[in-house]
């Protein structure tokens, strides 16, 4: 699927009404996505679905850094994913960490493994780059199978139910469904302002530029390497803070988190919202979810029908949901 | 003069509004009342795999525990109740069911939750309903929900456990001195099988030959079969589930093993066996909790299945179909007997529950709550002695609900 350039879009010269409003929402995306957010548990069908929609959304952004921005497709998400999600749920369960430092122990897990997966990654590109990440990742899922005295192995992790979020001076009822979605989406929040800033960054025209014509990159003076790993480690953390999200939210960490169908359902939702985009990757895990969640209550043979549509969308609208909305905005 | 009807104007479309407004607020505050009306239906959710390699198990499953709703609102309801079922598909994935209790706890509201086909879905299923003190009742075999590292004073488990399964089927088909080889499914069922299998062969004084483990989902087998041929064993004993058993099986058929050993399963499957010529499984003994034969000898079995046959156009309930029945029904009953849904009444009931609703007398162990119940053991018919289409099986035995067969509750890690 092609991509959109957020930095032509922001680049364009405004033309008419809609490209200065355009031009403006992009200055505000994130105040504007967040708001997006807030209305997200009142208007979905519920809100365990409207919390999958913040982690799958986060995961998407995060796997967006690095194929949307960097140019790298990655077949091995799920393992930072899965890696937070189960650092998250042993510290809590065999250690008794409190909740906070047990996301960031998440995260560390997941910065780790993304800087091994990394290095050993980038040396490789194109389908071998795929090819890589996606056995590393199986690596990971085999390790977590075997080490079932850690990891729970095929019955998942279990035995880490966070109910109550402490603060110092208060506590938040995390089984209450209102309060999990806002405690969840104000960590979410602060993840997407991070990505913007790291985006209107250099950095972020860097890895743009080596998105474009990486030998151009090189020849300026970049060190090509060394940012797609920087990259590829902020998407992996990103996604392992997803993880972290994720086990808390269900309270279980499922094996399945680690295996490649995960990381197929990433790039799925990437490219369904629109790769490249700030937002679209949140447009797609939120049209993905949404519809798995209303077809399969229809009928059981609810995977044709999302299939049927991800097929249209490749065919017909190969920028995605929030690529084709943003073009179409720009043209008017 | 002219500014003051322009106000006095604004004020009465304030007015207006304001009365619209108040209307509007009333409509929405009198819609928990209207709900609250309807909240007296008892309402059940129920994930299940409804996609996915045990999808024909499961959509069993729906049927029989539609079937157990449609009995009790026949007769009025419960306790003056309607009952609803709520199905939802969890694709076989523990992340997807855990996410859909949610959805039905929290948007649902529902009063007890009642499903789920795998020892890792009901594992999620059950870690969700325990931290929100919702009852649940599983119906898919697991050792692992009844240990107490994942007990839930909230959650009963009606469906056989490997120990029992595997107590039962061997005392029926091992012998003293009996070698065995084992073909193990690579994950937590097979292996959940192959530790009861060990342990009652232990007790019998059987011995093992060999343990062989094939991949979970595996289309070829023949790789197998020369090593368990050569092992020379008088039983080969092959411990996995759903298509992997009839592919298991009818290879190891085509090779010739049959003639050599006894092939014995654990659950023996009535969808599987259908999948397959008779003359594939012929001779296969399995255990089973449910078996429509059972007709013959048991009234409530008689009354299942004509219920299930009006209901259903002639069609017979399954094994795993079964438990959406049993375990929906035996809820059901609880909550008569309390008159309500409040959970820690429904408990105590559950606790001291007697039922026999399809298969003979069950009851809920006191400590783990596991579902004391009787186990049959089946053998799969020649195509000769068949003498219909659904006539598949014959019962060897039909052992007694006992105790004996499970792991004691101080085993398990409880008190006392």
């Amino acid at each position: 699927m092609s991509i959109v350039r957020d930095a032509e879009i922001a680049a364009t010269p405004t033309r008419g009404g809609f490209a200065t409003l355009f031009s403006n929402v992009n200055r505000w995306r994130v105040p504007l996505s967040v708001l997006a957010l807030c209305i997200l548990p009142w208007i979905l069908p519920s809100q365990a679905l409207a919390v999958n929609v913040l982690i799958y959304g986060l995961v998407a952004v995060g796997y967006n850094l690095l194929f949307g921005y960097t140019g790298l497709l990655s077949f091995g998400h799920a393992a930072f994913f899965g890696a937070g999600a189960y650092a998250t749920g042993i510290a809590i369960g065999a250690f008794g960490v409190n909740w906070f430092a047990a996301m960031l122990i998440g995260l560390a897990v997941a910065a780790v493994l993304s800087v091994i997966m990394g290095v050993l990654a980038i040396r490789t590109r194109g389908i071998y780059f795929s090819m890589v990440t996606l056995a590393l990742s199986q690596l990971v899922y085999y390790s977590a199978l075997q080490a079932s005295s850690w990891t729970g192995g095929e019955n998942g992790l279990r035995g880490f139910t966070v109910s109550v979020l402490n603060f110092p001076g208060f506590s938040l009822n995390f089984l209450d469904p209102m309060i999990k979605y806002y405690a969840i989406m104000v960590i979410v929040a602060l993840a997407l302002w991070f990505v913007s800033r790291v985006l209107n960054s250099p950095f972020g025209a860097v890895i743009e530029a080596i998105r474009e014509n990486e030998t151009r990159a090189r020849a300026c003076g970049y060190d090509v390497e060394r940012t797609k790993l920087l990259s590829f480690v902020l998407s992996g953390i990103l996604c392992g803070l997803a993880g972290t999200l994720s086990a808390m939210h269900l309270s279980i960490v499922p094996l399945d988190s680690l295996h490649y169908h995960t990381s197929g359902l990433i790039v799925m939702m990437t490219l369904l919202g629109g790769a490249g985009s700030f937002f679209g990757p949140f447009v797609g895990a939120l049209a993905f979810l949404s519809m798995e969640d209303v077809f399969s209550l229809w009928t059981s043979n609810w995977q044709l029908i999302v299939g049927v549509i991800f097929i249209l969308f490749v065919l017909y609208l190969p920028k995605g949901i929030w690529g084709t909305l943003i073009s179409w905005w720009k043209s008017r | 003069m002219t500014k003051g009807i322009e106000k006095l104007a604004l004020r009465q479309i304030s007015r207006r509004a304001a009365i619209l407004g108040l209307a509007g607020t009333a409509g929405v505050l009198s819609m928990p009342w209207i709900a609250r009306a309807q909240a007296e239906t008892i309402r059940i959710g129920f994930p299940t795999p409804l996609t996915g390699p045990f999808a024909a198990e499961a959509n069993d499953q729906v049927r029989s525990a539609q079937l157990a709703v449609k009995l009790a609102n026949d007769k009025g309801g419960i306790a003056g109740r309607k009952v609803e079922l709520l199905v939802r598909d969890d694709k076989l994935n523990a992340g997807e069911a855990a996410t859909r209790t949610l959805e039905l706890i929290e948007k649902d509201k529902v009063h007890a939750v009642v499903g789920a086909l795998s020892s890792a879905v009901q594992l999620a299923v059950n870690e969700v309903t325990r931290a929100r003190n919702m009852l649940y009742i599983s119906i898919s075999q697991s050792d692992t929900i009844n240990e107490i590292k994942d007990f839930s004073p909230y959650t009963f488990h009606e469906a056989l456990n490997p120990t029992m399964t595997t107590a039962v089927v061997a005392k029926h088909t091992f012998k003293k001195g009996s070698k065995v080889v084992y073909l193990v499914a690579d994950y937590a069922y097979g292996h959940e099988m192959l530790r009861g299998f060990k342990r009652a062969a232990k007790e019998i004084g059987a011995e093992t030959v060999g343990e062989i483990l094939h991949p979970f989902g595996a289309a070829d087998y023949s790789t197998f079969i020369p090593t368990i041929l050569s092992l020379k064993p008088d039983i080969l004993c092959i411990c996995n589930f759903g298509r992997d058993q009839a592919n298991s099986i009818k290879q190891a058929v085509d090779f010739g093993v049959k003639d050599m050993m006894k092939i014995v399963v654990p659950v023996l499957l009535h969808n599987q066996r259908l999948a397959v010529d008779p003359e594939v499984f012929e001779g296969v003994v399995g255990g089973a909790n449910y078996y429509w034969g059972l007709e013959a000898t048991v009234p409530f079995a008689k009354a299942f299945n004509d219920a299930f046959r009006a209901m259903y156009k002639g069609a017979i309930p399954t094994d795993y179909g079964a438990y959406g029945y049993t375990g929906v029904a035996s809820l059901l009953m609880a909550i008569e007997k309390v008159g309500g849904t409040e959970p820690q009444k429904v408990i105590a009931a559950l606790e001291t529950l007697k039922y026999d609703v399809a298969k003979g007398e069950q009851s809920y162990r006191k400590c783990d709550h596991q579902s004391v119940q009787s186990v049959l053991v089946l053998e799969s018919k020649a195509k000769s002695a068949m003498k219909s289409d659904a006539d598949l099986f014959k019962i060897i035995a039909n052992e007694p609900a006992s105790e004996g067969v499970l792991r004691s509750c101080s085993e398990l890690g409880f008190k006392s």
